[in-house]
């Protein structure tokens, strides 16, 4: 008897310190757990003393936030190794008194897998910088993010922005910069030196292109090595899509409108059909950052990239300001040529930290036109701010302050599918580079990036029998 | 008398419990939960059910029944690769060479480095116009290869690179075999005139099987769930050309279609059973009958 009473207390003891002993070994580093109560701790204190003057603003020359620690999440070309962020916080310190804790989002579908696991586990940092529409949406962001509607710098957002970070009319982003578009971004002095013109239909662009191969230049530079950069000749054809079918976003929504059937959408997926075997030597193994070099240095002419890639580009070849213009991706009416706008990544708050209060002063901060003309005067725009009344400061490349700006005087703009329709394939990157590298034809691409579209919108519950 | 026995028995399944209980809720749990979830179309909150869906979309969807077929091909091709060259490495490391342990050790090296390093050093050894092997071929009067962009060679220069990195534990286990083989076998081929060839054709061969048939296991199984080597070098692209399952699952679980994912997982689980079993069934047979 003693002897089982005996077995059955080591048993118990050895499973419990088994499973102890996993639990410590799964779970996060001890250290990162020690931090984040740490902080929980300070964020007390940094709360209490917001609340003790709430309405204080930097002026005053108090600093309200000393002590407290906002734990920020986001690609390091945003975050970590972007001087004009890196610029922003350091202010932030100086002024309201908290400091930083930045961890780097790998970007990409490792990214996505990141910030979903953390929503699910609930190990979120204060304050993400993630895209706004589909993905952002696909976080079910009203379970894990706070709710800015009524905040008072909401209300200095434009509506297309705001529309991208809602969920069931609630605004819980802010504009982390400014709009972008995807687009193709062309090297100037070949176009000077060969006398062509920009052009405003596909043909005329293709024509170009031979014009371009035939003085010995690459005429399109292709950076397979990060393949979402594939997808921007696609997704940057949105304008055209739109402009021939302005409903095919809803239409495609319902499950009745696609990508293969619908002239106008497969035209984007023939156009890499056109491009295979004009790109760059080492196009499929090249990076986002070796296009930005490779462009700045006038190496190739045309790229199919986001208008993000221009600041890139400055910062590092400042010389090449002026030599870089954009256009939009080009479809088939000379008369209305037109560009795709990406809405810019927000900012958005952990609604269960403990330093809400302070990473809402950050925000104020960090949208007021002061501050932003900081940011943009260090590391530059990707096109025009969605801060109502904003001008751009002269500092900003002609590419974006005339190329891009006049789309948007002239009213030629349409968001990217993205952001009118939740449904994205998902292996939409995978599919274009097939295309691009012409492993398959531009239909059977849309037939194979249909497919995928069904299973992500079985996927968000939506009935596409 | 009676209770003497159960209390006997007791006493030796309190030791089995302790493992028992760990064992049922870190793998035969997950393995039954998983069976049901491949079976819905689910996220972290709701669950629905679709029947099999899941299994038919995996085989239907050209992206995903080719990463079955890259499965197999990389499996069985690594595997009879490892198995054929580490053969003949592990015969000259046995022979009477000076430099056997230095050799023995730089043969080691490459499984010493992590998958992830060997995949990045290898990608910019491959890379279409700076990579070394091109710079190689090139000052021979050769074209360069664009060795993992194009997907008519991408494969299989991560089949070639995965047996560089994975030949030396085949090779480690086959000399252990080689030299458990007792010598007095030698002595009696030789007494009766036959040849090195015939020797190791008809002595080394035959008596090195057990060693060989964990060579043929491990390999395959490892060929099978593949992962972090084809990661490092392609993520599966150009296109889907190097997609395996371990990698198409991995992305659809990042893309949140975790029932397909899941169902993905199940496939692999059943593959891997299916070919395992009965490949040692059959090494089985092949080593009785030579005894």
């Amino acid at each position: 008897m003693k002897n089982k009473v005996l077995a059955a207390i080591l048993t118990a003891s050895m499973v419990t310190g088994l499973l102890a002993g996993c639990g410590v070994s799964t779970s996060s580093a001890p250290a990162e757990g020690a931090a984040e109560a740490s902080t929980a701790e300070s964020g007390a204190e940094g709360a209490a003393d917001a609340a003790a003057d709430s309405t204080a603003a930097a002026d005053t020359g108090d600093k309200p936030y000393s002590g407290v620690t906002l734990t920020l999440w986001g690609a390091g070309a945003e975050i970590a190794d972007n001087d004009g962020t890196q610029k922003l916080l350091a202010k932030a310190t100086e002024e309201l008194g908290m400091t930083f804790e930045v961890e780097t989002n790998p970007t990409g579908t490792e990214g996505d897998n990141i910030i979903k696991t953390r929503c699910a586990s609930g190990d979120l940092p204060d304050l993400v910088d993630y895209n706004s529409g589909s993905l952002f949406t696909a976080l079910n962001p009203k379970e894990h993010f706070l709710d800015i509607t009524d905040e008072p710098m909401t209300a200095n957002f434009d509506e297309a922005f705001k529309s991208c970070v809602s969920q069931e009319g609630r605004v819980y982003g802010a504009p982390f910069t400014t709009t972008q578009a995807g687009a193709v971004v062309y090297w100037k002095p070949d176009y000077e030196e060969l006398g062509l013109s920009v052009p405003k239909t596909w043909d005329e662009f293709l024509a170009n292109c031979d014009a371009l191969e035939k003085a010995g230049k690459t005429a399109v530079y292709m950076s397979g090595g990060d393949t979402w950069t594939t997808q921007v000749l696609f997704l940057g054809d949105n304008y055209n899509v739109n402009a021939a079918n302005p409903n095919f976003a809803q239409e495609f929504t319902e499950g009745k409108a696609k990508f293969a059937t619908t002239p106008a959408a497969l035209a984007g997926w023939k156009k890499y059909e056109d491009l295979v075997g004009r790109y760059n030597a080492d196009s499929s193994a090249a990076k986002y950052e070796d296009g930005c070099e490779a462009m700045a240095k006038g190496d190739a002419t045309h790229w199919f990239i986001l208008t993000q890639a221009i600041a890139t580009m400055i910062q590092n070849h400042p010389e090449c300001k002026d030599k870089i213009g954009v256009f939009g991706v080009p479809g088939d009416d000379a008369a209305n040529a037109g560009l795709t706008v990406w809405e810019p990544n927000g900012w958005y708050i952990n609604k269960d930290s403990a330093n809400v209060e302070a990473a809402k002063a950050f925000l104020e901060f960090w949208t007021s036109p002061e501050n932003l003309d900081i940011y943009i005067d260090t590391f530059g725009a990707n096109g025009p701010s969605c801060i109502k009344g904003y001008t751009l400061p002269e500092s900003v490349c002609p590419a974006i302050r005339e190329d891009m700006q006049s789309f948007f005087d002239n009213n030629k703009t349409c968001p990217a599918l993205e952001y009118q329709t939740s449904i994205k394939g998902a292996t939409c990157e995978q599919i274009t580079t097939s295309a691009a590298t012409g492993q398959i034809s531009g239909e059977d691409a849309a037939k194979m990036y249909d497919d995928e579209c069904k299973k992500s919108a079985v996927q968000q519950g939506f009935n596409w029998q | 008398m009676k209770t003497k026995t159960r209390e006997k028995t007791m006493y030796s399944i309190w030791f089995v419990i302790p493992s028992l209980v760990i064992f049922a809720i870190f793998f035969l749990w997950p393995i039954i939960s998983s069976l049901y979830y491949s079976l819905t179309v689910w996220n972290f909150d709701t669950a629905t059910f679709c029947g099999l869906d899941n299994f038919k979309m995996f085989f239907s969807e050209n992206s995903l029944s080719s990463s079955v077929l890259h499965t197999l091909i990389y499996a069985f091709s690594t595997s009879a690769l490892k198995v054929v060259l580490a053969f003949f490495i592990a015969i000259f490391l046995c022979s009477k060479i000076k430099t056997k342990d230095f050799i023995r050790s730089s043969v080691f090296f490459p499984n010493l480095v992590s998958a992830m390093a060997v995949g990045l050093t290898f990608s910019y050894l491959m890379h279409p116009t700076r990579g070394f092997f091109n710079v190689i071929l090139n000052s021979l009067g050769l074209a360069s290869i664009d060795f993992l962009g194009d997907p008519r060679f991408a494969l299989a220069s991560v089949i070639l690179t995965d047996v560089w990195k994975g030949l030396s534990i085949s090779v480690v286990i086959y000399i252990a075999g080689i030299q458990s083989i007792d010598k007095t076998y030698y002595e009696a081929a030789q007494i009766d005139g036959a040849s090195g060839w015939q020797q190791l054709v008809n002595v080394t061969l035959p008596l090195v099987a057990p060693a060989q048939n964990s060579i043929i296991i491990l390999s395959l199984i490892g060929g099978l769930r593949s992962f972090d080597l084809i990661w490092a070098m392609t993520g599966g692209g150009p296109g889907f050309a190097t997609d395996v399952m371990a990698s198409v699952i991995y992305k659809e679980y990042a893309y949140g279609f975790y029932g397909l994912s899941t169902a993905g997982n199940v496939i692999m689980l059943i593959l891997i059973s299916i070919i395992a079993f009965r490949l040692q069934h059959f090494l089985n047979k092949r080593e009785e009958a030579i005894q």
